[in-house]
C-alpha cells in the first residue's frame, strides 16, 4: 500500500489551511499574543472567543436538542439523525477545547477551575458546564466507537453499561447544555454600560439559549445534507422537512423575544440610526431570522434538502453575526479601538474547524453513524477482502 | 464593615509633577520612561486634559466587578480595601478586562506568560500601616490616604465649603462605590471620566447565577416528568396491542 496520494483541488485547501493554521500556532505560542492577534486592553476578547468559543458553543447545541426529542419526548422519526447530531456536537466542544488553548494567556492552566472556585463568576459556571456536558458528549457518543472494538465481552460489557445509563446522560447532559447556552450570554451581563443597547439585555441569558436551539439544529440539518451528498449516505428526505418545521418555530420563538426585549428596555430609538452597529444589527435579524423564516414558509423550500441546506447555512451564518455583535461590533464604540482580527486568529480558527469538519468525514466513513448506500458497502466490502 | 482605607484625588491641587507615577513604577522596579495610558508597566499615570492633571489608577470598587468575574478568584477584595490580583491563580482569560467598569486592568499581550497588571493600591505597604507609595510621594498633597468614612467626609467638606468644586464626589456612587475618589472643579465627563453603571456591578450576574438550582430542580422534575410519560404511553400502546391480537385470535378460534 505505498501508494502517492493523489493531488485534487481540496486537498490542496485542506493543506494549505492546515499550513497557514501551524504557523500561527508556532505564532501564539512561541511568539505570544502580541504578534499572533490584534487583541489589546481595550477589546481583550476577539476573534477567539468570538468565533471560537460563542459561535462554537452555540453551534453543538443541535446534539442536546435531538437527543432530548429522541430519548425524552419519544419523537423515534429523529433516530436515524441521533447520531449525527451528537457527533456534531461532540466536535464542537472539542473544538471549543482545542481553541481554548490559543484563547487562553496561560493555557497550562486550563486545570486551574477545578480546584479554584469561585462561585460569584459566570465563567465558573461556564468551565464546569464545558467540562461535564464535553464528559457526557464523550460518553453519548462512545458507543459509535466502542462498537468496532474486536474483543466482544469487553464492547458488549461497556455497551451494556452505557445503555444502563443513557437516559441519565441525556437528562444530565440537557440541563447542563441549557445552562452553558444560557451563561455565555451572561458573561456579557457585566458589560452593562460598555456593550450597545441593541445587544445588552437583563435577558441575555435567556436570548442566548433561545437562539443557539435553532442554530444547532440548523448545523445538523447541514452536515446530515452534506452527508447524503458527498458520502454515499442514505437518509429519507422527510427528516429534512420534519427539522424545518421544529426550526421555524424556534426562529420565530427567538424573533418575537428579541423585538419584545428590545422593546422593554427601551432600545427602539437605536434601531434606525444611520451607524454601524444599527447595520449590523439588522443583517444579523435579516439572516437569523427574518429571511429564513419568509423561506421557510414556503413548501418548496421545506421539502427540498438542498434549498433547505442553503436556508440553514442562513440561519447559522445569522447566529454568527449574533454571536460576534455582542462580542466585537458591540463593544467597539466604548472601547474606542477598532479591532480587526489578525490573519493568525483566522487562521487557527479555520484550521479547528477543518480538522472538525475532516473528522465528521471520516467518523461518517468509518464508523455507523449514517445509514450507507448499498454500492459504499460493497466497496467497503472488497476493500476489507482485499486487505486481507 | 470594618474600616477600610481609600485615596482621595483633588484635581485642583495636582500640578502633574508625575511624582506618584515614578514612585509607583521605582516601587514595582518598572522602567522609568513616562508613559501616556496606563500599561503593564505604568499602574498609575497622569493624563492631561486642558490644564488639568488627571490621576488614573484602579479605583478599588467595594463590591469588584474584576473579582466576581475572575472565575479562579485571582482577584480579591481584600478586608483593608485594596483589590489584589494573585498572579499564581490566573489563567490568562481575561474576563477581568471585559468586566472593569472603568477599563483599568492591563494584560502583558507582548510575554509569553502573560499576567494581568493593575495597581493594588500598595496592600504589603498597607498592611504594614504605611500609605500607598503614589500619595507619599505627593508633595501638594492632591492625593491623600486614610480611613475610607474619613477621606469620604474631607471630601464633603472641601466640595461644600468651596463653590469652585463640582458638586459630585466621583467614586462614591459610580460602580455601586469605590475606594478611590475624585473631586474637581471642572465637570468629570470633560475629564475623561466614564460614566459606569451606579449599582454594585456583581448583582448584574447574581441574579442570572442564583437561578441555577432553580433551573437543575426544575429543569431535571420537568424532563424526567417527561420522559415518564413518554415511556409509559409507549408501554400502553404495546399492551394495547398485544390485547387487541390477543383478542382477534380468541375471535378467530371460537
Amino acid at each position: 500500500m505505498n501508494r502517492i496520494p493523489k493531488i485534487t483541488l481540496w486537498r490542496v485547501i485542506v493543506a494549505i489551511i492546515f499550513g497557514a493554521g501551524l504557523y500561527a500556532t508556532y505564532a501564539r505560542f512561541a511568539l505570544g499574543f502580541a504578534q499572533s492577534t490584534h487583541l489589546t486592553d481595550p477589546q481583550p476578547w476577539g476573534l477567539w472567543v468570538g468565533l471560537g468559543t460563542l459561535c462554537g458553543v452555540g453551534l453543538s447545541a443541535g446534539g442536546f436538542g435531538i437527543a432530548a426529542a429522541v430519548y425524552l419526548l419519544g419523537f423515534e422519526r429523529y433516530r436515524p439523525v441521533l447520531r449525527t447530531a451528537v457527533l456534531v456536537s461532540f466536535l464542537g466542544y472539542m473544538s471549543v477545547i482545542a481553541g481554548m488553548m490559543y484563547e487562553l494567556g496561560l493555557p497550562w492552566r486550563i486545570w486551574h477551575p477545578i480546584f479554584m472556585w469561585n462561585r460569584h463568576s459566570m465563567l465558573f459556571e461556564v468551565s464546569w458546564c464545558v467540562m461535564l456536558y464535553s464528559t457526557v458528549l464523550t460518553l453519548e457518543f462512545s458507543p459509535a466507537l466502542v462498537e468496532k472494538i474486536p474483543w466482544v465481552s469487553v464492547r458488549s460489557w461497556y455497551l451494556h453499561w452505557q445503555h444502563r445509563i443513557l437516559i441519565g446522560l441525556v437528562l444530565v447532559g440537557c440541563v447542563l447544555s441549557s445552562l452553558h447556552q444560557s451563561f455565555l450570554g451572561g458573561l456579557y451581563l457585566l458589560t452593562k454600560g460598555k456593550l450597545d443597547p441593541l445587544w445588552y439585555s437583563p435577558q441575555l441569558t435567556t436570548l442566548f439559549y433561545l437562539s443557539a436551539i435553532p442554530a444547532g439544529l440548523a448545523v445538523t440539518v447541514m452536515a446530515l445534507h452534506l452527508s447524503v451528498r458527498s458520502l454515499d449516505v442514505q437518509l429519507n428526505p422527510r427528516i429534512f422537512t420534519d427539522l424545518s418545521r421544529v426550526i421555524a418555530p424556534m426562529l420565530a420563538l427567538y424573533g418575537i423575544f428579541r423585538a419584545v426585549d428590545l422593546m422593554t428596555h427601551n432600545a427602539a430609538p437605536y434601531l434606525f440610526r444611520w451607524r454601524e452597529e444599527s447595520l449590523a444589527f439588522w443583517a444579523e435579524i435579516g439572516l437569523f431570522v427574518i429571511v429564513p423564516l419568509v423561506l421557510l414558509s414556503f413548501e418548496k423550500i421545506r421539502n427540498s434538502p438542498q434549498n433547505l441546506y442553503w436556508t440553514c447555512s442562513l440561519v447559522v451564518m445569522g447566529f454568527m453575526a449574533n454571536r460576534l455583535n455582542v462580542s466585537i461590533t458591540g463593544l467597539q464604540a466604548s472601547s474606542g479601538v477598532y479591532y480587526v482580527p489578525k490573519w493568525t486568529e483566522f487562521a487557527t480558527s479555520l484550521m479547528v474547524l477543518t480538522a472538525a469538519v475532516l473528522a465528521f468525514r471520516y467518523a461518517v466513513i468509518y464508523l455507523d453513524i449514517l445509514p450507507k448506500k448499498a454500492s459504499q458497502l460493497r466497496w467497503m466490502a472488497n476493500g476489507a477482502a482485499a486487505e486481507a | 464593615m470594618p474600616r477600610t482605607r481609600a485615596i482621595l484625588v483633588d484635581i485642583t491641587q495636582c500640578i502633574g509633577c508625575r511624582s506618584c507615577e515614578q514612585a509607583c513604577k521605582e516601587l514595582h522596579g518598572f522602567p522609568k520612561e513616562t508613559e501616556s495610558k496606563l500599561s503593564p508597566t505604568a499602574l498609575t499615570v497622569i493624563e492631561e486634559h486642558g490644564d488639568k492633571y488627571v490621576r488614573r489608577m484602579c479605583m478599588h470598587c467595594q463590591d469588584p466587578a474584576c473579582a466576581s468575574a475572575c472565575l479562579v478568584g485571582a482577584l480579591k477584595k481584600t478586608a483593608l480595601g485594596p483589590v489584589t490580583y494573585d498572579k499564581s491563580k490566573c489563567i490568562g482569560c481575561r474576563y477581568c478586562l471585559v468586566a472593569c467598569p472603568f477599563n483599568v486592568p492591563r494584560y502583558e499581550w507582548s510575554k509569553l506568560v502573560p499576567f494581568v497588571k493593575k495597581c493594588d493600591m500598595c496592600s504589603e505597604r498597607q498592611v504594614a500601616g504605611k500609605p500607598p507609595a503614589c500619595v507619599e510621594a505627593c508633595p501638594t498633597g492632591a492625593s491623600i490616604a486614610g480611613w475610607r468614612d474619613q477621606i469620604l467626609e474631607e471630601a464633603e467638606r472641601r466640595i461644600l465649603n468651596d463653590r469652585k468644586y463640582v458638586k459630585h464626589i466621583y467614586g462614591s456612587e459610580e460602580a455601586g462605590g469605590t475606594s478611590v475618589f475624585f473631586i474637581s472643579d471642572v465637570p468629570f465627563e470633560k475629564l475623561g471620566f466614564g460614566a459606569p453603571p451606579t449599582e454594585r456591578m456583581p448583582e448584574l450576574s447574581q441574579a442570572a447565577l442564583g437561578d441555577v438550582p432553580t433551573v437543575v430542580l426544575v429543569g431535571g422534575a420537568l424532563l424526567s416528568g417527561i420522559y415518564w410519560i413518554t415511556q409509559r404511553r409507549e408501554e400502553v400502546q404495546r399492551a394495547e396491542a398485544r390485547a387487541k391480537s390477543a383478542s382477534s385470535e380468541e375471535g378467530r378460534r371460537s
